[in-house]
Parts: C-alpha cells; sequence; structure tokens
C-alpha cells in the first residue's frame, strides 16, 4: 500500500494537494496530472532524497506504477 | 572516410539493396533492449525480410504514392516494414504512439487533422491500438482505406521468383525525384505540417551531412530519439542505413524512464555517433549516479550532437564534468542546426572539435548587432552550431527579408539541395515559409560568425518542449475550454527551465474565480486539460478578467503578457509556483 510519505513526495514535487488528488497501488504516472517524462526525473530524485536511498534506471524502469515504486523504495530500505 | 560517389543506387530500395549484396553480414540495425539481448539485423537479413513485408503490402492493395502510417511501438520488425513500404514506391509516415494520458477523442481529432493534410491511406499498428483507431478509420469522411496489424503477419514462406519479380518491376519504376517519405511536424489538433521528401533530397543530404562529420564504415550510431522526429529519422536511421553503418536503436520510452541505456548500448557496442536535444545532457548529467556508470567507458563516442533545442553552454559544462572521467573527449561535444524541411542538417561544427562558445554583447544583441564583449555582467554565451554544410546556404534578414550586415543578427533563412518542396497539401502556410527564389524562412534568429551559425531564439512563438516543438495555439485552445477560464482569455508561452535545459509550457487564463480553493481546483483542472492532448503545462498563471494585454489583433498578446508574467511584481497573478 502507498504510505502517506510518498504520496506527499509525489504531490509536493508536483504542486498538488494531496487531499483532492487519488494515488494508489495501480495509479500509473500518466494517471498524475504533471506526471510527464521531464518531471519523472525529478520526483525519483526527490524521492531518493526524502528517503536517503538510490535508485538505478533501469529499477525504475520496471516499476509501472505507484505500487511498484513503493515497493522498490521498502526493498532499498530493509538493505 | 565513406566515398559517397562509389556508393550505387538512386533511390532508397536500390542503396540499401546494394549493401544488402555488397556487405550482406554487416549489422545493419541493433534493436537495443533494456530486459533482453539485442536483436540483430544484417544487411542482408533486413532486406529479405523488407522484401516479404513488400510482397504483403502490394497484395492487401498498397500502391506506389499511397501514405502509410505506421504507429508502432519499438519493435524489431518495424526496420524491415518500413523499408517494405519503401519498396513498393509508397510513403511511410511514423506517427507518435499514443501516450496513455490522451484523451481517445483527442487521439482521432490529431489523426483527422493529419488524414485532411497528408492524405493518409493505410494505418499500420498494433492489435492493441485497434479499438482506439477503428472508429477514425470508420468514419465516411477519412481518407483511410484500411487498419492492419503487421506484426501479426506470417511470413514462414519463401518468395516465389515471379512474385520477386513483381516487386522488381515496380522497383523499376521508383524514380529519384519521386516522394520517399512524410513527416509530420508537433502539434496536436490538426496543426501539423506534412513534409513529404524525395529519394535524390535524402540522399543528397545523406552525403551532404555523412561528408560534414567525416562518415566512415567503421561509424556506430546509438539512438533513443523517436523516429517520429527528424533528428531520430534521418540522423540515426536513415543516415545508416543509406551508407552502409550501423545503428543501434533504443526504445525512447524506456530511455526516459532509465537514461543509463544510452551509455551502456554506447558502451557495449562502442557507437561512435550520437544526437541529443539539450535537455538530455542535464538529465544525464543530474540523474547518471556513479553506481550506474560503473563498468561504462565513453571513449569511443567521438561525436555527440546537440540539436532540436537552443544549444546551451551551460549543458554542455555540465555534461563534460560530469561524464570526463568516464572517458568523455571534451571534443566529441559538437552541435547541429536543422530542420525537417531541409531534410535535416543546415549546419554542424567540425569533428573532432568542441562547439565554439563566444560571449556576446546582451544590449547590443537585442538592437540586433554582435558584439564581442569581455563584461560578464553583460554577457550573453552563445554556442556555436557549426558551419554551412555542402549544397547549402545561409543568409540572415531582417523583418522586411532583407539580408542585414555581416555583424547583424536576423531570421535565418535557408536554401538546400535536399529542400522539401512545400507542405503537402497546405499551400498556404507553404507561401509564408518559402518565397520564388527558394529561400526557406525559418522563424529562428540567429547570426554568423566566422562562418559558423549562431542560434539564439525565435521569431515564432513555438514552444520546445525537451525537443519537440508545442504550438501555443494547441494549448491555448484547449484551456480556453475549461470551465471558468474567460472564453479566449489565455495565453501559453516558453517559460526556461535551467535546471532541465529546456523550456517548459506556462499558461496565462483570466478567470472570475477569486479564493484560494476555487484557483487551485482550476489549476488542476487546466493541468488535466492538458493531460488530455498530451500536453504538460508546467506553470498556472491565473488573472482577474481584463488582466491580459491585448494585441493590435484584439487577441491576447503573447509576448506582452509573458514580459509581464516575467517581471513577477502583479499581486493580481495567482501562481501555485
Amino acid at each position: 500500500m502507498i504510505s502517506d510519505r510518498l504520496k506527499k513526495i509525489i504531490c509536493d514535487e508536483l504542486y498538488l494537494d494531496p487531499s483532492t488528488i487519488e494515488i494508489n497501488d495501480q495509479t500509473e504516472a500518466p494517471q498524475v496530472p504533471g506526471w510527464d517524462s521531464l518531471n519523472h526525473a525529478n520526483i525519483i530524485v526527490a524521492i531518493e532524497k526524502d528517503y536517503g536511498v538510490r535508485f538505478k534506471g533501469l529499477e525504475v524502469l520496471k516499476c509501472n506504477n505507484v505500487g511498484a515504486l513503493q515497493k522498490l523504495v521498502d526493498s532499498k530500505l530493509s538493505n | 572516410m565513406i566515398d559517397f560517389s562509389s556508393l550505387q543506387g538512386n533511390t532508397l530500395w536500390e542503396r540499401w539493396q546494394y549493401f544488402a549484396q555488397t556487405t550482406p553480414d554487416k549489422e545493419a540495425i541493433i534493436h537495443y533492449r533494456a530486459a533482453d539481448e539485442p536483436v540483430r539485423w544484417t544487411y542482408a537479413a533486413l532486406l529479405e525480410t523488407a522484401n516479404k513485408f513488400s510482397l504483403y503490402l502490394k497484395n492487401i492493395g498498397v500502391k506506389k504514392g499511397d501514405v502509410c502510417a505506421i504507429i508502432i511501438r519499438h519493435n524489431p520488425y518495424f526496420y524491415p516494414f518500413y523499408l517494405g513500404i519503401t519498396g513498393i514506391g509508397a510513403l511511410p509516415s511514423v506517427l507518435a504512439y499514443p501516450n496513455p494520458r490522451l484523451h481517445p477523442e483527442k487521439f482521432r481529432q490529431g489523426l483527422t487533422g493529419m488524414a485532411q493534410r497528408s492524405g493518409l491511406d493505410w494505418i499500420f499498428t498494433e492489435t492493441e491500438l485497434e479499438d482506439l483507431i477503428l472508429p477514425f478509420v470508420e468514419d465516411k469522411e477519412t481518407t483511410v482505406n484500411e487498419l492492419f496489424f503487421p506484426l501479426e503477419w506470417n511470413f514462414h514462406k519463401e518468395i516465389d521468383k515471379e512474385s520477386l519479380q513483381e516487386l522488381n518491376f515496380i522497383r523499376a519504376g521508383i524514380k529519384e525525384n519521386e516522394p520517399m517519405l512524410l513527416q509530420h511536424s508537433s502539434g496536436t489538433t490538426g496543426l501539423q505540417k506534412p513534409v513529404v521528401l524525395s529519394h535524390s533530397a535524402i540522399l543528397s543530404h545523406v552525403e551532404n551531412y555523412g561528408k560534414s562529420i567525416e562518415l566512415s564504415e567503421n561509424d556506430k550510431i546509438v539512438s533513443w530519439l523517436p523516429l517520429y522526429h527528424d533528428m531520430g529519422l534521418i540522423a540515426a536511421y536513415h543516415l545508416a542505413l543509406a551508407s552502409g553503418v550501423t545503428s543501434i536503436q533504443i526504445d525512447p520510452f524506456e530511455w526516459v524512464l532509465a537514461p543509463i541505456l544510452l551509455f551502456m548500448a554506447a558502451s557495449e557496442e562502442k557507437a561512435t555517433l550520437t544526437w541529443l536535444p539539450n535537455f538530455a545532457y542535464n538529465l544525464m548529467a543530474s540523474k547518471l549516479s556513479d553506481e550506474e556508470m560503473e563498468d561504462i567507458t565513453l571513449e569511443s563516442l567521438r561525436m555527440i550532437v546537440n540539436c532540436s533545442e537552443p544549444v546551451r553552454a551551460e549543458s554542455h559544462k555540465k555534461f563534460f564534468e560530469r561524464f570526463n572521467e568516464f572517458g568523455l573527449n571534451e571534443n566529441a561535444l559538437g552541435a547541429m542546426y536543422a530542420m525537417a524541411e531541409t531534410t535535416l542538417t543546415v549546419t554542424q561544427t567540425e569533428p573532432g572539435k568542441r562547439a565554439a562558445e563566444i560571449s556576446i554583447d546582451r544590449e547590443s544583441l537585442s538592437s540586433g548587432k554582435v558584439v564581442i564583449s569581455n563584461d560578464e555582467t553583460k554577457n550573453r554565451v552563445c554556442v556555436s552550431s557549426g558551419n554551412i554544410i555542402e549544397e547549402c546556404e545561409i543568409k540572415i534578414v531582417d523583418n522586411n527579408r532583407d539580408e542585414v550586415d555581416g555583424d547583424g543578427s536576423g531570421e535565418i533563412a535557408v536554401k538546400s539541395i535536399s529542400m522539401f518542396s512545400g507542405y503537402r497539401n497546405y499551400p498556404e502556410k507553404t507561401a509564408e515559409v518559402l518565397d520564388d527564389e527558394g529561400w526557406y524562412y525559418t522563424g529562428d534568429i540567429g547570426f554568423l560568425y566566422n562562418d559558423e551559425l549562431y542560434v539564439i531564439g525565435r521569431k515564432k512563438d513555438v514552444i520546445i518542449v525537451a525537443g519537440n516543438n508545442v504550438y501555443p495555439e494547441d494549448v491555448e485552445d484547449v484551456v480556453g475550454k475549461v470551465e471558468n477560464v474567460l472564453p479566449g482569455r489565455v495565453i501559453a508561452f516558453g517559460e526556461d527551465d535551467t535546471e532541465l535545459g529546456t523550456e517548459q509550457i506556462s499558461i496565462v487564463a483570466e478567470t472570475n474565480f477569486e479564493t484560494e480553493e476555487e484557483l487551485k481546483k482550476l489549476r488542476l483542472d487546466i493541468l488535466r486539460a492538458g493531460m488530455s492532448v498530451n500536453i504538460n503545462i508546467n506553470k498556472v498563471y491565473l488573472a482577474p478578467s481584463r488582466w491580459l494585454i491585448k494585441s493590435s489583433s484584439g487577441k491576447p498578446s503573447r509576448k506582452a503578457n509573458r514580459e509581464r508574467i516575467k517581471n513577477k511584481n502583479d499581486e493580481q497573478v495567482w501562481s501555485i509556483k
């Protein structure tokens, strides 16, 4: 399940109000206003900074929705 | 260096066949994939499969001169299919695969607009898009004959002699001055401008451009650029196949998510040449970690050519400083100036030499004069796009299209042997940009210094986002229809994003909304409206009624209002960032 922390990072980066945006496990980037290919890199960097982790490009490539991104964060934190 | 005069073939098909016969086992295309081994097409295998596609296309009724739209994702069969279309004298036209955020109706509207101008005859796509495209094909008004799924075709049977003779007969009737392909400029709602290029325009361009970059048989091109974009299609695809060199093709969607793929492919395959829009320099320099760069060497890359959006000195600096330790040669940092209307390249920096940078006095430049300056507080650093390639001419003109003095800046006008013959079915747009003497007025502003071209801005309002042209009219049209935006009271413009090294889209819209909550909701509605036509609006400025300054035509002025926003001292304007 998506943590409030991850949702907040994404919304902050896109200047969205988390209370007005639905983001769940199945949400894909194109469904979120402002989340395009240019902003994608900024969102990933913001997640890395906030959690203090580093992703490899190929790991991010495998994340086809926000749920998969959350799992990637969790796996980094448990290492 | 390749001796272009020795290469045979007056049409693209003849040229490809020449390489299939003379260098059959040489790799033509390396179809690179993030999760799998690459698929490798030799020249012989590529042409053999292309022949099968040609026969299939002929049998379903595709004829010489028909326009064949291709909407297919990164797939190894794309290449022989594209060649197969050319092999019966039809015109391939690569269209962008629809982004999931694009509203189906908007996508079909885009196709309708495109079909009206280009006269699309056939659509070739994937089964996944059948439901999306079929209503468009079944529309009574459409020019499209039918929809096909070429990736599903079965090719177990070899081509018999008789069929091959039929194909050869068709091919003998294809002349070098006849249309070979059709490209579309960017845009979403019918503003696309179709450019048709002949076999001779492309082959001349391959020769002239190939010479300018000293293309050799040992070169290997690597690219993630989409093939619906002129830089991807001409530089990274046609240039390779018409010169007998190898092209490594990466999925653009995968590259955006994992930019390391370009360097992985370059390092593994020892690629020598690549073309990138400016934003890619910033993105890669800031995103790729040392961990990802482990085992990667960039020593083989002899030219990295910056093109498709204004070249920024700070992007080259950032890129070189980041990747120098991984073997990047400083002198590989080149640049070019190019456009679909001249097939591609107009100017190119010299191989083995970093693109020159000069400091110009900003104030003089704004009044059209080029004055070298050492005063850092008043300077603007301009990056060269290089020298004019062979059989191409440039002149710098003023607003009356009169040539300016040697040290003046103005609109760049171009004449080339590889020039398009006008936008297809768009005579009014052609007349605006092409004069009787064959000069094409680009709408870009620049100057010549030491015989090199420096591009410094645009006369046109087009916004270039990561190498893609976005027309403000498209954005204004969609935002103007959002509820609570005052009808017709919106302008769109590009704002520099120095961190990303590109422009982003901003809009100013008038509304009667006043409270923070209402304005936030309206911003979200505007962002969603942009998403429905695959336009990402970065900044939303909301202003009260009658805020926008009108131009003499009575419409809100983009230039005047952009300046007003830039000054950032108007309390009436609401924006969240």
